[in-house]
C-alpha cells in the first residue's frame, strides 16, 4: 500500500453483459487518501487463468465502464483499482466471474444439464485430539405423537464442534431416569427421529445427545412426558 | 485428460485420514464414495457429509492398515457419470533404535 494514495474501490458487479461486451460498475473507496480520486483502472481475467490485464489506457472518470475484447462463451472476473496524484490504489475484491454471452444463450445453457465433474481428491491428515465435543441440540419438541409412532426435532447446536454431527436419541419412561439410546448403531443427521417402537400407554420423554469424531456430547433438555395413545397429538410450535 | 494412475496419500495410522472432492454438474449430481470397488456409507468410524464450501467429505477416523486402497467419488446425474480416485497408505508407526 502506498501512503496517500486511495483505498480500494468496493463492491464491483456486472450490469449488463452480452457477447460484445460487459458493463461493470464499482463504489467509490471509503478514503481518498488526502487527495481527489482522478479516477479508475479496470483489470480483467478469464476465469482459469491467473493473468490480469487492464482494459483501460488512461484513468476513466465515471464509476461504470463497458469492457470489450472479450471471447465470446468465455467467463471473466474484474477488479479495479482508484487513482490519485500520489499513487494508484490496491485492487479491489474481485466481482463474481461474467460470461461473455447474450442473455438467451445465457438462459439455454443454464437450462441445460450438464454432466458430472469430480475434482482430485484431497487427502489431508488430521489429529484425533483436535476435535471438539458438540454441545447440546436446542429446542427439542416432539413434533407428532400416535399409537404406532413419535417423531422429534430439534435444532443443531450453537456450539458445533467439528463439522459431520450425528445424533443419538434417547428415551426414558416417565418418572424414572433410566435413559436408553434409541439409535445405537445407525447414525442420525438430520435433526428429526421418529421413534417406532413404544409401548401403548406409557408415558415417556426424550432427549437427542449429538456426536462427532471427538465424542458425544452433553443431552439436549428432556421434551416433557409424552404419552403414546391414540390420538394424533400436535403439541404447540416450540420456541414460543 | 486420459486414465491416469490414481494419486496415493499416506496417513498414519490412529490418524484421521479426510478425503473432499469437489462435485459440479446439473442437475444436482448424486454423489457416493466407495472403497476398494464397495459403496461406503456412514458409520462410527466414518463420517460422510457435505462441507461448507460445497465439497464432498469423507472422513475415515482413527485410521488402521485394514483401511488402506483405492477410494472413490463416484458422480451421477441424467447427463452422464464420472469418478475421482486415490490410493490411500496407512503408515504404521515406526519402531526407533536407539
Amino acid at each position: 500500500e502506498i501512503a496517500g494514495a486511495p483505498a480500494s474501490p468496493l463492491d464491483v458487479v456486472c450490469l449488463d453483459a452480452n457477447k460484445d461486451y460487459v458493463i461493470i460498475s464499482w463504489k467509490q473507496p471509503a478514503v481518498d487518501g488526502g487527495s481527489p480520486i482522478l479516477g479508475y483502472f479496470i483489470d480483467k481475467c478469464e476465469v482459469g487463468t491467473d493473468i490480469w490485464s487492464q482494459c483501460n489506457d488512461t484513468p476513466v472518470k465515471f464509476a461504470r465502464f463497458p469492457i470489450t475484447g472479450l471471447i465470446e462463451g468465455r467467463s471473466y472476473i474484474f477488479r479495479v483499482r482508484a487513482v490519485n496524484k500520489t499513487g494508484i490504489s490496491i485492487p479491489s475484491r474481485v466481482s463474481e466471474p461474467v460470461a461473455a454471452l447474450d442473455p438467451v444463450d445465457r438462459a439455454r445453457l443454464k437450462s441445460q444439464p450438464s454432466a458430472p465433474w469430480t475434482g482430485q481428491i484431497i487427502v489431508t491428515e488430521e489429529e484425533p485430539a483436535e476435535g471438539v465435543v458438540p454441545g447440546p441440540p436446542t429446542d427439542l419438541s416432539v413434533t407428532e405423537s400416535t399409537r404406532s409412532y413419535v417423531v422429534l426435532s430439534w435444532k443443531p447446536p450453537g456450539q458445533r464442534g467439528h463439522e459431520g454431527i450425528m445424533y443419538f436419541v434417547e428415551k426414558c419412561v416417565a418418572d424414572t431416569e433410566n435413559w436408553q439410546r434409541v439409535n445405537t448403531e445407525i447414525p442420525v443427521k438430520s435433526p428429526r427421529f421418529a421413534l417406532f417402537d413404544l409401548a401403548e400407554g406409557k408415558s415417556y420423554r426424550f432427549r437427542v445427545r449429538c456426536s462427532n469424531s471427538a465424542g458425544v456430547g452433553e443431552p439436549s433438555e428432556a421434551t416433557d412426558v409424552t404419552v403414546v395413545g391414540d390420538k394424533l397429538d400436535i403439541p404447540k410450535a416450540p420456541g414460543r | 485428460q486420459g486414465p491416469a494412475a490414481p494419486k496415493s496419500f499416506w496417513v498414519s495410522e490412529g490418524k484421521h485420514a479426510k478425503f473432499r472432492c469437489y462435485v459440479t454438474g446439473k442437475p444436482e449430481p448424486e454423489t457416493e464414495w466407495h472403497w476398494e470397488g464397495q459403496p461406503l456409507s456412514p458409520g462410527r468410524r466414518r463420517l460422510l457429509y457435505r462441507d461448507h464450501d460445497g465439497g464432498f467429505v469423507l472422513k475415515v477416523l482413527y485410521c488402521q492398515p485394514s483401511d488402506c486402497g483405492l477410494y472413490v467419488c463416484a458422480a451421477r446425474n441424467t447427463a452422464g457419470h464420472t469418478l475421482s480416485a486415490v490410493q490411500l497408505h496407512v503408515r504404521e508407526p515406526r519402531v526407533r533404535f536407539a
